[in-house]
């Protein structure tokens, strides 16, 4: 047995993996289980958090026409592997760069809301929060005011944001899909 | 689809002598014939084999219910489907049954269909100021067994005696040469479902073609009948805009737009559970790679905007074909009508703007 593969079981006996997954993970080519065992063993994952990583890599690898090894080398993921972070904020980078590949065209337009709201610059006692997934038209926005006199100056920003362009664009693209 | 033939035929003892029993037997002189006391006995565990096991039963419940799409929070236009078989000849991707009917998949036949006449003749009565919309596409395709099951038959004369229900008879099949025995009701309505050529062709085995689909229309609307449309799945594939244009640009060629009884448009929807049924099956394709994201029902769903985008151009192209058709969105939340519509009818409202046409 290949010194991944050894790697890989006992990570799955001392995981509690069940054996479904075993078999799963067992049925890969070569190169593909070890692959993956490298996301395991960099981000320590449990059953559930390999479940969601693993099947996003597969629908992109099915799609594209391209090895499961392929996928999970990204550029993205192996840089949010060596960042100099705590493993749950590695396990959300590389989430996030397996989301962009699975979910492009949403992607692209989360990206390119955030980027309206950052250059926003509104004050820091507002915060913007689009819909999860983009599944609804609406924004929250929360303010925070410790003052009367801070409150009105936050209203005014929200307000001159709220009738240019960039907001109109929000509201355009939380509508319809460019 | 007269090349579908079953593995063997399971027939309950008590419609063994049923004219359903006798028809089917005339038709599969040679196949394997098991007489058992319940349609269980027949069940297997494997949903493309089931499908290849003809089960002759007696529907015992009620064969009358409410269209599921009347989900809390959904605009629903209060259809009823009327339940005379279970499971299809056909197998497409993204199928409900493979997960509705995971644990008994066997293609069966209901033998009692008077007694199904019976339930909604006294629905039909009792509310005798009511339209009704009634269809018998849910679970079985509408027509594609017709030849074998015999439904018009019975079906189009009950019809003829009660004006106040709309029949719709769904399919993805050419079978319509039971409608075509009967002389045109103006509430019967032959309805197909029509997609993209290259999603009929990956994802819609067994069925016909888009133009043997739109080519059967044709002759059932020149027999004089109303005919019906059904843009359901829409999938979010590379190339979508100029495939469903083709779609719309063929039913141009082949359909009178005045003699439409509604169009409807339905994004592609799944719960998570038959995700994995279609991937376990080893049917990946469009509808799992497209991009999906879970929904307030739980379902998957392509992301809002982009739907919204779907339902507003297949919109437009169908409004050039024609102003007065019905058009509706099957399965979606007040939101996204109002984005694709301006408005959200309620329920009610929806489920009269349908029948306006038809009736």
């Amino acid at each position: 047995m290949a010194g991944w593969a050894e790697g890989m079981a006992a990570w799955c006996e001392e995981k509690h993996f069940t054996a479904a997954t075993r078999e799963r993970w067992r049925r890969l080519a070569p190169p593909d289980g070890e692959a993956l065992w490298r996301l395991v063993r960099e981000l320590r994952l449990g059953e559930n958090q390999l479940r969601d990583l693993w099947e996003w890599a597969e629908e992109v690898a099915a799609r594209d026409s391209l090895p499961l090894r392929a996928v999970l080398d990204d550029a993205l993921i192996r840089e949010a592997l060596q960042r100099r972070l705590s493993r749950n904020d590695r396990l959300k980078l590389v989430r996030q760069a397996l989301r962009r590949r699975r979910f492009p065209h949403l992607v692209a337009v989360e990206d390119e809301l955030h980027a309206l709201v950052r250059e926003a610059r509104l004050p820091a006692e507002v915060h913007l929060q689009l819909p999860p997934d983009l599944e609804g038209d609406a924004i929250q926005v929360r303010i925070v005011a410790r003052s009367p006199e801070q409150f009105v100056q936050t209203l005014q920003s929200l307000a001159e944001w709220a009738r240019s362009d960039a907001c109109q664009r929000v509201f355009a693209l939380l509508e319809e899909a460019p | 689809m007269k090349q579908w033939s079953p593995t063997a035929v399971w027939v309950e003892e008590d419609v063994v002598s049923s004219p359903l029993a006798e028809r089917v037997r005339r038709c599969f002189p040679q196949l394997p014939w098991h007489v058992v006391r319940q349609a269980r006995e027949a069940e297997c565990t494997d949903f493309a084999e089931g499908k290849r096991r003809l089960v002759l039963a007696r529907r015992r419940g009620s064969f009358l219910q409410h269209c599921p799409a009347g989900t809390a929070g959904l605009v629903c236009c209060n259809y009823l489907v009327l339940q005379l078989g279970s499971n299809c000849p056909y197998d497409c991707t993204y199928c409900f049954l493979q997960e509705y009917l995971a644990s008994a998949p066997a293609l069966k036949l209901y033998a009692n269909v008077a007694e199904a006449l019976c339930e909604v003749e006294r629905v039909l009565l009792s509310h005798p100021q009511r339209q009704f919309r009634i269809g018998t596409g849910e679970l079985i395709d509408s027509l594609a067994l017709d030849w074998l099951a015999g439904h018009t038959a019975e079906l189009l004369p009950f019809f003829a005696r009660h004006p106040n229900a709309v029949l719709e008879l769904k399919t993805k099949s050419a079978e319509v040469g039971g409608v075509l025995e009967h002389r045109p009701l103006p509430n019967v309505v032959v309805s197909w479902s029509l997609n993209a050529a290259s999603v009929i062709a990956a994802d819609e085995p067994g069925t016909v073609s888009l133009e043997e689909r739109l080519a059967a229309a044709e002759r059932v609307q020149r027999a004089g009948f109303r005919v019906g449309f059904h843009f359901d799945p829409l999938i979010a594939f590379p190339g979508w805009e100029e495939e469903y244009d083709a779609v719309v640009r063929a039913l141009e060629a082949a359909v009178d737009p005045r003699r439409v009884a509604w169009v409807s448009l339905g994004h592609l929807r799944l719960t998570p559970a038959l995700r994995e049924r279609i991937k376990l099956r080893g049917r990946a394709s469009w509808v799992i790679w497209s991009e999906l994201v879970p929904n307030p029902d739980g379902k998957h769903r392509a992301w809002r905007p982009l739907r919204v985008k779907m339902y507003r151009h297949m919109l437009a192209r169908l409004r050039q074909w024609s102003e007065e058709v019905p058009l509706y969105i099957c399965m979606e939340p007040v939101a996204v009508w109002e984005k694709t519509f301006g408005a959200a009818p309620t329920d009610r409202e929806l489920a009269a703007r349908i029948l306006a046409r038809s009736a």
